[in-house]
C-alpha cells in the first residue's frame, strides 16, 4: 500500500514536471519516497470501495451536477426569483467518516443543495427550492454511496 | 483561436469584479468570504487559460495548484476563526 | 475537438454568468452559497475541461486535468466550512413565511 502511495507521488510530479532529464526525475523519486517515509503508517480508518462502482459514481455524478445546474440557473434567472430556501435535516443510514464525506462533498457540489451540518446519521442541508429538495428527499444520494462503500469482505 | 480565448479572458475578468463589489458591500463578513472565494476560483481559471494563450501551461498550472491550495488553507482558516468568535461585527 | 473546446468553454462562461448575477440577486448568505457552487462546480469546470480539450491528448491534457481535480475535491469543502461558521455563529436563512 506505501509503494503504491510513493509510486502515485511519483507519477504526480512526473505530470507537473516539464522536464524529464535524470537530474529532476531522480529527485522526484527521491521527494515522492520521503514523503511516504515520513507520512505516519497505517491509513486512518479508511473503508475499502471498490474502484468499478467509483468509476461509476463519477460520470453519474457528473450528470446529476448538469441537470440541477441548469435547474438552478432557471431560478436565478427568472425575473420573479421564484426561490424558497429552507434548511432540511436529512436523515441518512450511513454513518462511517468516508461515506458522510463523500455524500457531503456530492451534496454540495451539486447545485441548489449545500451541506451546513455533518454528523452520524443526520446531515443539515439547505435547499434553495422544493425541487432539489425533493430530489434530496428520495435517498438516491444515499443510495449511491452506500453502494460505492459495500464490499464483500469487509472487515470493519 | 486566440481572439477567442482574449474575449473570454476579459469577460472572467469582468465577472471578478461583480465579485469584488459582493466582497466590498457584503452585509455579513460571510458574504465577503464566499466573495473572495468565487474570485480566487476565478483566478485559477484565468491562469490556466493565460497558460493556453501563451503555450506554457506546464509553468501557469503549477501556479494555480499553488493558488488553489493556498485558497483552500487560507478559507479554511478564515471560516474556523469566525466560527471560534462569532459574528458580532461586521 | 476545437469546436467541442469552444462549446465547452461557452458553457462554461454561461454558468459562470449566472452565478456571478445570482451572487448580486439572491437574498442572504445561504442562497449565495448556492451561486457560488454554481460556478464553482458547473463554471470553473466546464472552462477548464474545454481548455483540456483544446490542448489536445498530451501532457498538457493531464496538467490541466490535475486542476480539475483539485477544484472538484476542494471547493465543496471550502464552501461547507464557510457555510458551517456561519450558521454556528447565529445566522439563520430567510425562509419562506419570512420573505
Amino acid at each position: 500500500m506505501r509503494i503504491f502511495a510513493g509510486f502515485a507521488l511519483f507519477v504526480l510530479w512526473l505530470v507537473l514536471s516539464a522536464s524529464y532529464n535524470i537530474l529532476h526525475m531522480a529527485t522526484g523519486a527521491v521527494v515522492a519516497s520521503m514523503v511516504v517515509w515520513l507520512s505516519p503508517t497505517g491509513a486512518p480508518h479508511v473503508r475499502r470501495f471498490s474502484w468499478l462502482a467509483a468509476l461509476m459514481y463519477v460520470p453519474w455524478l457528473i450528470g446529476r451536477i448538469l441537470k440541477s445546474g441548469f435547474h438552478v440557473s432557471r431560478l436565478i434567472l427568472d425575473p420573479a426569483l421564484p426561490i424558497a430556501p429552507e434548511l432540511v435535516r436529512h436523515k441518512t443510514k450511513l454513518s462511517s467518516d468516508g461515506e458522510l464525506v463523500v455524500l457531503g462533498n456530492s451534496i454540495t457540489l451539486t447545485p441548489g443543495t449545500i451541506t451546513v451540518e455533518v454528523a452520524p446519521g443526520e446531515l443539515i442541508v439547505h435547499a434553495l427550492d422544493v425541487a432539489s429538495c425533493e430530489e434530496l428527499k428520495s435517498g438516491l444520494f444515499d443510495d449511491r454511496v452506500g453502494r460505492l462503500f459495500s464490499v464483500k469482505g469487509d472487515k470493519k | 483561436m486566440n481572439t477567442f480565448f482574449f474575449v473570454v479572458l476579459t469577460i472572467i475578468t469582468v465577472l471578478m469584479l461583480v465579485y469584488f463589489y459582493r466582497v466590498v458591500r457584503g452585509p455579513s463578513v460571510f458574504d465577503r468570504v464566499l466573495g473572495l472565494n468565487g474570485i480566487s476560483t476565478k483566478a485559477i481559471v484565468l491562469l490556466v487559460l493565460i497558460g493556453t494563450m501563451f503555450e506554457r501551461v506546464d509553468m501557469f498550472v503549477d501556479i494555480s495548484t499553488g493558488y488553489a491550495l493556498l485558497n483552500l488553507v487560507g478559507a479554511l482558516a478564515i471560516a474556523k476563526f469566525l466560527e471560534e468568535r462569532g459574528a458580532s461585527s461586521k | 475537438m476545437t469546436w467541442l473546446a469552444i462549446f465547452l468553454i461557452v458553457l462554461g462562461l454561461f454558468f459562470l454568468v449566472v452565478g456571478s448575477i445570482g451572487m448580486l440577486r439572491l437574498p442572504d448568505v445561504f442562497s449565495r452559497a448556492h451561486a457560488l457552487s454554481l460556478t464553482d462546480s458547473l463554471g470553473a469546470i466546464l472552462v477548464l475541461a474545454g481548455l483540456a480539450v483544446y490542448e489536445g491528448f498530451n501532457m498538457n491534457f493531464l496538467r490541466i486535468l490535475v486542476v480539475l481535480v483539485l477544484i472538484y475535491l476542494l471547493n465543496p469543502v471550502i464552501s461547507h466550512a464557510t457555510i458551517r461558521a456561519a450558521y454556528r455563529s447565529g445566522l439563520r436563512p430567510t425562509d419562506k413565511e419570512s420573505r
